[in-house]
């Protein structure tokens, strides 16, 4: 056996010798006197980028000493973040820096897929992968099936044009599928039928005196976090704040009230909150309006005269009272959504008490459910009886960010073939009668990602022969991932433009390395927070340790090339023509030029000088670079009151005509009824019901008896969206997220509920829906609300990489909650109903 | 004389990790191994009550560079490995560490083994072995198609994103075989700037300066608030105080 020195040095110690030596001497001074020139940090130069660990889109910069980024901080121009980033910018240095990178391009030789098939990869050249892609991208129009190519578009910059919009449609093919209603569609159908906006909110933390936080936790994820962090605790000395939310979040924690509402209940909660401010004459008159005698007739259970009440900047609160407020009283919700009524009668007079400045700050939580398009439309609808819409101290749109569009003469560049295929119908159904996805009022408006899956399996509304996906991970990111594994298993041929090799990956025929978005990728970014619109370049701060693309501009442009040489030159020549050097008008000769001169053309009104765009004041391409990002200036509060709100009525609506004329708009599409719309959506409104904010008992999967938890999906702080699982510091610092355990795929459980089971702290147990099986690490916590669970997204990876799987290829590391989570769809609007309310489950100690 | 210190506002505080993981990249920790957290800044977290009525805390700990340092009197090199500057920093030396782990053993605030959700401002870099093993690897996921630790590291660092300072008494990548800890960012303190933790801090809620000077904000916020130090009882006199409440009592 060795001993080591310090083992030896213990035993001396404890023998006495060593402390024998040090006795009776003080040694600090003279130790102080050895003390040489402190010489600090050595030379590195901080360089502006993006981070996109989440939906903040944060501007940062990179320190960067010897070609090596080796720190990261929020940048300093930001009047979103201050100089800061969140914990998930310090953690990206372990995902630009991680040894399962794929290194050069692969393809598979193993023609069977599946889960746990072993691709068996193997190195090649570039130019092999990119002549093999062209040369099956031409046999596709050659054979007429040009149109069962398909673009799947994950985590993008806005050169996405390029990539996602431009290459497809140029080529020929309707199937440019994104991934946008995995995040937060509903959330934004629930403001654009109220207030006239497709769109996440701002919230004006410095000014607000009741912050009202409702299924998310802004302080870990969400849309403005640096900015959140900095300011929740100097809101709550100044007002308050409340929490509604089946988690004990961070922010309930902080909060005065922390309403643990059962998932997918939310509808009943809103609207008795509402109906407690109506009922005691609380809301907000200069926004709402008031009866015109000035005396309050809003009495539980009866009816109001519609000309009885004079409206201002809103429209149809008494209608919306009349066939839903006047009946959900607090009694009635707490009894449909578990929480305690005197709590909703608080939370409604302190809002009131505080308005307008209050900030309704909605999260998907409770909208992305299964039939959470009206929880999102009720949540958002108290903003409007507080009067903290589009105000100050309350929930704001944005500035304008002064980008260029897509120059419009690439449609030039679309021939015959491409300009009767790009009118295809999608894979994703959009627009089918069960698949509304109504974005901004249009039947088919939006994506349905989670229906693509779908639409492969079915070929309808054609076969998918062909699939190019980008930072995506569908087949794990979408809930019902065995779905997915069947669709990617049935297409021949898929690209995968990556970082790692992902499960998306494990399906693909070729695979192509790609850049990390915060320190090698090139792009832009569109983004808001804290009262200022923002532009934020991702720059390439460092070079990659290995050639990578920026898959959005150099792909394109790769297989424009290639496809050239195979005798279809439209890309390339449209590539080249449609974006030259705005400054000089020099057209680019090869594909990082072109990077560069796409990235000038979309940013260029904020530093040419040519017209005042307001804000940052920049002056040239050079100091654009330098900076990294410009700031508008500050948002302007009340912009679309007095009638400028973007709805049919112009006005916010409590009964949306927007949504009448949507619904309806759809109906007629498919010779139905708008009830018939609703029916194959799974909603149980009828009538009138349809266009306002209401309740609607949660879709749950499976029976109560055989499933009796329900199951919620949380996004850990650490997640960077879903790039962070092979990285060691997200396991050895997962005890940032309240409750959950380091190095373990948690699932937390009341303490109440596992001693039933008897399950204990820390035993293996087995997590079954309906849908799918798997398992974690028990944790009891007590800030989980009984007969629910719940567990953080992230985990559960049998690819990815070496880190993120129990064995790479082959064996998760815990379970994916989508495998837990049964397929679904928020059928209004698209979304995947990404937070598991209508997830049951049993739980086993395993 | 000055005394530096930390005050860490846990109203402010949101727990969210940003601090730590700054400090691992600023100071190029390693990563977990042999029951050593190699974080010099962490998290305790604390629960109380039953649902709905409940009390969370998460407690930012690091160094908390105690006026009467048990690691100090512990350490029994000649002249000693960990000891007192003259503004009240317990400092390391590497040159002289033993690797004896007496200092860890003292410190109330340390252990030498730390189970999962355990905490250690104190760690120890085990002799014979790589900095970090992780970076010393030389398999790959994917034979040819993806890159191996050994790889990365031969083309960039180990870590890879190594944050190359100079101090005279400790290393930015510190040798095997000596105990390591929080050195309140010396070398970047005696260059004018603060420790990297509390510029990292996202919620502002990591304040430094000196103790002893009464115009300090340090010594302000002190004044104005009941602070809070752990382990009071072991008379280590620590220099991170902590004020105000985590959470809102409901």
């Amino acid at each position: 056996m060795k001993i080591k020195r310090r083992d030896f040095l213990k035993l001396s110690a404890a023998g006495g010798a060593a402390v024998a030596l040090t006795k009776g001497k003080s040694l600090n001074a003279f130790a102080m006197s050895k003390r040489g020139a402190i010489k600090g940090e050595s030379p590195g130069e901080w360089k502006a980028s993006t981070c996109q660990g989440c939906t903040t889109w944060c501007p940062v910069e990179v320190f960067v000493q010897d070609g090596r980024a080796v720190k990261v901080r929020g940048n300093r121009y930001s009047k979103q973040n201050d100089g800061n980033c969140c914990p998930r910018g310090h953690l990206a240095l372990q995902q630009v820096y991680d040894p399962d990178r794929i290194k050069v391009p692969m393809k598979r030789t193993n023609p069977k897929k599946g889960r746990g098939v072993d691709p068996k990869f193997v190195p090649i050249s570039w130019d092999e992968a990119l002549n093999t892609i062209a040369d099956q991208m031409m046999e596709l129009r050659n054979n007429d099936e040009s149109e069962k190519y398909a673009l799947m578009r994950g985590r993008y910059t806005y050169l996405r044009d390029v990539l996602y919009e431009i290459m497809t449609k140029v080529y020929g093919s309707p199937n440019n599928i994104s991934h946008s209603s995995m995040c937060a569609e509903a959330e934004k159908f629930g403001v654009y039928y109220t207030e006239g906006q497709w769109a996440y909110r701002d919230y004006d933390l410095d000014k607000t005196k009741y912050v009202l936080i409702w299924g998310c936790d802004p302080v870990a994820s969400n849309r403005m976090i640096p900015a959140t962090i900095k300011r929740l605790g100097d809101a709550a000395d100044r007002g308050s704040l409340a929490v509604v939310d089946p988690r004990y979040t961070t922010s309930a924690a902080k909060a005065n009230e922390w309403l643990p509402v059962d998932p997918g209940s939310d509808g009943a909660v809103a609207c008795a909150i509402a109906h407690v401010m109506l009922t005691e004459g609380l809301w907000y008159k200069p926004f709402v309006g008031d009866f015109k005698d000035g005396k309050n007739r809003f009495q539980a259970g009866h009816n109001v005269n519609e000309t009885d009440f004079a409206e201002k900047e809103s429209y149809g609160i008494v209608k919306w009272w009349n066939l839903v407020v006047k009946d959900m009283t607090p009694a009635k919700a707490a009894k449909l959504a578990g929480v305690d009524a005197d709590q909703i009668k608080r939370i409604a007079r302190g809002m009131a008490k505080a308005a307008p400045n209050v900030c309704v700050w909605m999260g998907p939580g409770c909208a992305m459910q299964a039939r959470g398009a009206y929880n999102g439309m009720a949540v958002h609808a108290l903003a409007g009886l507080t009067g903290g819409v589009d105000n100050e101290g309350g929930s704001m749109q944005t500035a304008k960010i002064p980008v260029n569009k897509a120059p419009k003469a690439y449609k030039e560049y679309l021939d015959d073939v491409a300009k009767k295929k790009t009118k295809y119908k999608k894979i994703d159904q959009r627009g089918y009668l069960n698949s509304p996805a109504l974005k901004k009022g249009k039947s088919g408006g939006g994506v349905t990602t989670n229906n693509a899956a779908t639409g492969i399996l079915n070929k309808d509304p054609m076969e998918i022969k062909m699939i190019v996906g980008y930072m995506n991970n569908f087949v794990f990111a979408n809930n019902g991932t065995e779905k997915w594994e069947k669709a990617l298993e049935s297409v021949p041929f898929i690209v995968h433009l990556t970082s790692h090799a992902s499960e998306f990956s494990m399906y693909s025929d070729i695979i192509l390395p790609c850049r990390i978005n915060l320190f090698e990728r090139i792009g832009f970014v569109k983004t808001k927070a804290n009262g200022y619109a923002t532009c934020s370049l991702n720059l390439n701060t460092v070079e990659p340790v290995f050639r990578a693309l920026n898959e959005e501009t150099e792909f394109p442009w790769l297989i424009g090339e290639k496809l050239k040489e195979r005798g279809f030159p439209n890309l390339i020549e449209c590539l080249r023509d449609v974006y030259p050097d705005p400054e000089t008008g020099k057209k680019a000769t090869n594909s990082m030029e072109f990077t560069e001169y796409a990235l000038k053309y979309y940013t260029k009104k904020m530093w040419d000088g040519k017209e005042d765009v307001g804000g940052d004041k920049i002056n040239g391409w050079a100091e654009m670079k330098k900076r990294g990002m410009w700031n508008s200036d500050h948002y302007e509060y009340r912009k679309h009151w007095g009638g400028h709100f973007k709805t049919e009525t112009k006005k916010f609506e409590f009964y949306s005509e927007t949504l009448k004329k949507a619904l309806s708009g759809h109906a007629e599409k498919h010779n139905t009824s708008v009830d018939k719309v609703l029916e194959a959506c799974n909603y149980t409104a009828r009538g009138e019901l349809a266009f306002v904010p209401h309740y609607e008992e949660p879709m749950r999967h499976g029976s109560r008896r055989e499933y009796p938890f329900v199951f919620i999906d949380y996004k850990s702080r650490l997640n960077r969206e879903g790039r962070s699982a092979n990285n060691p510091w997200y396991y050895e610092f997962k005890h940032v997220d309240p409750g959950d355990v380091g190095e373990q795929d948690t699932l937390r459980l009341n303490p109440g509920d596992a001693r039933k089971l008897g399950i204990r702290d820390g035993d293996r147990v087995r997590i079954t829906s309906t849908g799918g099986s798997g398992y974690s690490v028990a944790r009891l916590w007590e800030g989980v609300k009984p007969g629910t669970v719940s567990k953080s997204f992230g985990q559960g990876h049998w690819a990815y990489g070496r880190t993120a799987a129990a064995e790479f290829g082959k064996k998760e590391r815990g379970i994916n909650n989508n495998t837990i989570i049964p397929w679904e769809l928020e059928r209004l609007s698209g979304s995947n109903p990404r937070n598991g309310g209508h997830t049951l489950v049993k739980i086993e100690k395993a | 004389m000055t005394q530096y210190a930390m005050v860490i506002d846990l109203h402010k505080c949101m727990g969210c990790g940003a601090c730590a993981l700054a400090c691992k990249s600023e100071n190029n920790t390693a990563m977990r191994r042999n029951g050593q957290t190699h974080n010099w800044a962490d998290y305790q977290h604390d629960m109380s009550g039953t649902f709905p009525k409940l009390r969370y805390t998460a407690r930012p700990v690091l160094c908390n560079h105690c006026s009467n340092a048990p690691c100090v009197e512990a350490c029994p090199v000649e002249p000693k490995a960990m000891f007192k500057t003259k503004e009240g920093i317990t400092m390391h030396n590497d040159e002289r560490c033993i690797g004896c782990q007496a200092c860890q053993d003292a410190c109330p605030y340390s252990r030498m083994e730390c189970k999962i959700g355990e905490t250690s401002v104190i760690s120890y870099n085990e002799e014979g072995e790589p900095y970090e093993t992780f970076y010393a690897d030389k398999t790959a996921a994917i034979a040819g198609g993806t890159m191996s630790g050994a790889e990365l590291a031969a083309k960039t660092d180990n870590p890879p994103h190594r944050t190359k300072y100079n101090h005279p008494d400790y290393q930015d990548v510190r040798r095997d075989g000596i105990t390591e800890k929080c050195i309140f960012c010396e070398h970047r303190v005696k260059k004018g700037e603060l420790p990297y933790c509390v510029v990292s801090c996202p919620a502002k809620a990591r304040i430094f300066g000196d103790i002893n000077d009464p115009k300090s904000e340090v010594s302000a916020l002190l004044k104005k608030h009941k602070p809070s130090v752990l382990k009071p009882h072991e008379g280590t006199k620590p220099n991170v105080y902590y004020i105000r409440e985590y959470s809102v009592k409901k």
